[in-house]
């Protein structure tokens, strides 16, 4: 059971974002992507996840082509992305933005809404259920009934996530989930990564900070100018001499 | 050789859809919304030319009045109201722009009243090419509306700020980093698109009748020419004008004259499906 | 005196249905909405052509609710997935388009001289017996209106097209298509329109394609603003307001000697203009507040 990436080439104008990527991530694994900015890690999450369109390439989640579907479609597939700058519905609360993430409800039709009252209070009901589970389980107790636009940075990329749980996903692709956190939240967000990934939902996750995803994730790849330069354990790929090369140049 | 008539009247009205065009492609794609007072900006060159030759008696001194005075009634827009919602969304532009395209309509029904007034032009014989005949008006326009793309190229292309604004039309974030003043660009941008307007208008006057609502209703035309054209493109939106001058009277034998606007509709409607970035438009689409 | 109020009341009401379908549209929705002049313009023509032909009222306003919400169809799919200011354009070229057409097509709508004689409501009735009956149609008409948009904002249906509304693709990431909720928008609010328009045409008997210019639109999209974008309540206030405007400026031309019907449009186009511009500069939520905080 996997998402497979397949050859995926994408290009803006003469600028080639991602140049025959091929990586293939186990479903239930945490798994974590690296690189310099403007190495393609987002526009990665934006094919995958169907918001931008490859030239080349293409894409399967547990053997079913994802190509012809649209973001929706693959969100409804098993697989939610969340954004490197938090897009909560800021003028609706913590505990509404939760539970307008929740996947078939009949009240999200007019027809259902004005001709089968009764159901759709017995959903609200359940779906209310899964938001407080979720709002516990992710701490936002204190936050659940203020307008979201109102949250801190890290509090948006809980509620971000949280959000993601709601359409009950096997796979969660998170960008940058710690950019702009203050390290006590860091260390709160990994713990729950951790602790989702014990319940079998699998995590791709693109990260700039290099030491957080190091501790979190058994696999990696690293990726330069639209390619992928290696993969496998964070140890090993970090010794990697094109890795050292490319990447931590600069750095070390 | 009734269809090489049609085609010379077209590239006429073409000129002046392009014109109109530009001048919302130019905002569209530097200041990022479509400005829906361009029509009455129109208007107001056409009352402006108008005036001005009352008084003097010259085409010319219209055409002068029309550029200036248009010119300045955008950049005051600009600073009174577009400048301080910069930051705001784009329905907040949208509606200040159909705002003002109303209030500039009042004031020229109330200063000029509403009876349909007309440019006193000596009429002359046509040049007969064949079975076509071109007017001298017709072509004084075509070469007044020549000489003004002429000038606003020469600006956008040959000087320092209609480089910059072009950089900024490309890419705003690089523009900024790369040490582009945008008071400035936005300054010159104003009013290059209400002077661009105002020839415009003149433009249309001369071959119309003058009435404060008659700029309103080449906004749509402009707009579906500026689309077709690409947004932010400069010679997209000349070349898209022309072709839609020259749609529309073609068409009109089939269509009907009233359905002229419908067709521009039609066409927008089809460009925004099949090819949103239009003709000559870059990577950022309307999707 | 008291003709007169109930005459302000029909039409203040007609605009109150009008701001509803707009606050759902763009108060909860988020659609720049520059055409609704054009869905009550075929509300109006539908029910004032059936009713012309015999066909009874009750029929000729269904017909015009659902005209007027299936003409809005056709629009959604070619133009729901556009940008919101594409959007913009399109929906404001469909309402000149609109009145193109009702303008053109002189067999059915009898062209620029317009459709006189257009049967009232309550005919049987008789005079201020009738124009009351009138008054309460249409105000049971808004109240269950109102009622409508009020469940829908505050159901799960509202909760999403207001997420929509805050982020579409963050929606889309979920696993929602917005479209599939805007076009749904598009229609109900196109329908009330419809039925606003029936009631304008049966009301003043006597339509022109000049009562549907973009003039129109904009009264409303004043009143919605005045009132607070986003809220019933808002829609209801900006529209009383709306009414004291256009009523006050006719009452105005009367008392002001040498004032001429034109002047006069000419300065409530105007003042529309600069209230338009004002309240989006200094007072975008409107005299009701923060649409946040409802």
């Amino acid at each position: 059971m996997s998402l497979e990436i397949h050859d995926i080439s994408k290009a803006f104008g003469g600028f080639r974002a991602l140049d025959g990527v091929r990586l293939t991530i186990e479903t239930g694994s945490l798994f974590g992507i690296i690189g310099p900015n403007g190495a393609g890690k987002s526009t990665l999450f934006s094919v995958v996840s169907g918001f931008a369109r490859a030239d080349e390439g293409q894409i399967r989640l547990d053997g079913q082509s994802l190509d012809s579907l649209s973001p929706p479609a693959r969100a409804r597939a098993g697989m939610v992305r969340t954004f490197q700058v938090p897009r909560e519905f800021r003028h609706l609360t913590v505990r509404e933005n939760l539970m307008a993430a929740a996947p078939k409800q009949t009240g999200e039709s007019l027809l259902g809404l004005f001709f089968r009252p009764g159901r759709v209070r017995e959903e609200e009901g359940a779906i209310a259920e899964r938001v407080n589970e979720t709002i516990r389980f992710l701490k936002l107790s204190a936050v659940a009934d203020q307008p979201s636009g109102k949250l801190s940075g890290g509090q948006k990329k809980l509620l971000e996530l949280g959000r993601a749980l709601m359409v009950e996903p096997r796979l969660i692709l998170l960008d940058e989930p710690f950019a702009g956190v203050n390290p006590v939240l860091i260390g709160e967000i990994m713990e729950r990564i951790t602790e989702l990934n014990t319940r079998g939902i699998g995590f791709v996750i693109i990260e700039h900070d290099l030491e957080a995803l190091t501790r979190l994730v058994p696999q990696l790849a690293v990726m330069d100018r639209g390619k992928v330069l290696a993969q496998g354990a964070p140890q090993a790929v970090l010794d990697d001499a094109l890795v050292r090369e490319a990447y931590l140049g600069g750095v070390s | 050789m009734f269809y090489a008539q049609l085609l010379v009247n077209g590239l006429v009205q073409g000129l002046v859809i392009g014109l109109a065009a530009l001048s919302i492609t130019l905002v569209f794609g530097i200041a990022r919304f479509p400005n829906a007072a361009t029509g009455d900006f129109m208007t107001f060159g056409a009352y402006s030319a108008l005036s001005a030759h009352k008084v003097t008696g010259s085409i010319a001194m219209g055409g002068l009045a029309a550029i200036i005075a248009t010119g300045v009634i955008s950049l005051l827009a600009y600073l009174a109201v577009f400048r301080r919602l910069a930051e705001r969304s784009v329905v907040a532009l949208l509606v200040a722009s159909i705002g003002i395209a109303f209030f500039i309509r009042a004031v020229l029904g109330v200063a000029f009243g509403h009876s349909q007034q007309v440019f006193q032009v000596p009429l002359s014989r046509p040049y007969v090419f064949g079975s076509v005949r071109i007017t001298p008006l017709d072509l004084q326009l075509a070469l007044v509306a020549l000489a003004a793309l002429a000038l606003v190229f020469a600006i956008l292309y040959l000087t320092p700020i209609g480089r910059q604004m072009r950089a900024v039309a490309d890419n705003r974030d690089l523009a900024r980093v790369s040490g582009i003043r945008p008071d400035r660009v936005m300054i010159a941008l104003w009013l290059l698109a209400g002077s661009v307007a105002g020839i415009a208008g003149m433009m249309l006057g001369i071959k119309t009748i003058v009435t404060p609502e008659f700029g309103w209703e080449m906004l749509l035309p402009a707009f579906t020419a500026g689309i077709l054209g690409g947004i932010g493109s400069p010679v997209g939106a000349v070349v898209a004008g022309l072709i839609l001058g020259v749609v529309q009277e073609v068409s009109t034998p089939f269509v009907g004259f009233t359905y002229k606007i419908a067709l521009a509709f039609i066409i927008m409607l089809a460009v925004l499906l099949v090819r949103p970035r239009g003709l000559f438009g870059r990577l950022e689409g309307a999707r | 005196m008291e003709a007169y109020f109930i005459a302000i009341g029909i039409i203040a009401l007609i605009y109150v249905i009008l701001s509803l379908g707009l606050t759902l549209q763009y108060g909860l929705t988020g659609l720049i909405n520059f055409g609704h002049v054009g869905f009550f313009a075929i509300g109006a023509y539908t029910s004032a052509l059936l009713a012309l032909k015999g066909v009874p009222l009750v029929l000729s306003f269904a017909a015009a609710a659902a005209l007027a919400g299936l003409a809005a169809w056709p629009l959604g799919l070619v133009s729901l997935r556009l940008r919101d200011d594409y959007f913009a354009i399109v929906t404001l070229g469909f309402s000149e388009v609109v009145r193109i057409v009702i303008t053109s097509e002189g067999w059915l709508t009898n062209g620029v001289q317009g459709l006189p004689g257009i049967p009232r409501l309550y005919e049987g009735l008789g005079g201020s017996a009738a124009q009351l009956a009138v008054l309460v149609t249409v105000l049971a008409v808004t109240l269950v209106g109102t009622w409508i948009i009020r469940r829908i904002a505050g159901s799960p249906f509202g909760r999403l097209i207001e997420a929509i509304r805050d982020n579409e693709e963050a929606v889309q990431a979920l696993g929602k298509d917005p479209a599939r909720f805007k076009i749904q928008v598009l229609v109900v609010g196109a329908a009330l329109a419809g039925i606003a328009g029936a009631f304008y045409a049966h009301y003043i008997t006597y339509i022109v394609p000049d009562q549907f210019i973009p003039l129109v639109t904009f009264y409303v999209w004043m009143a919605i603003i005045m009132g607070g974008v986003g809220r019933v309540s808002g829609a209801i206030v900006g529209t009383a307001i709306l009414m004291l405007f256009l009523e006050g400026s006719r009452f105005l031309r009367d008392i002001v000697p040498g004032v001429s019907e034109v002047d006069m449009a000419s300065v409530r186009i105007g003042a529309v203009g600069l209230l338009l511009v004002l309240f989006i500069m200094y007072r975008p939520q409107g005299l009701m507040g923060d649409y946040t905080k409802r």
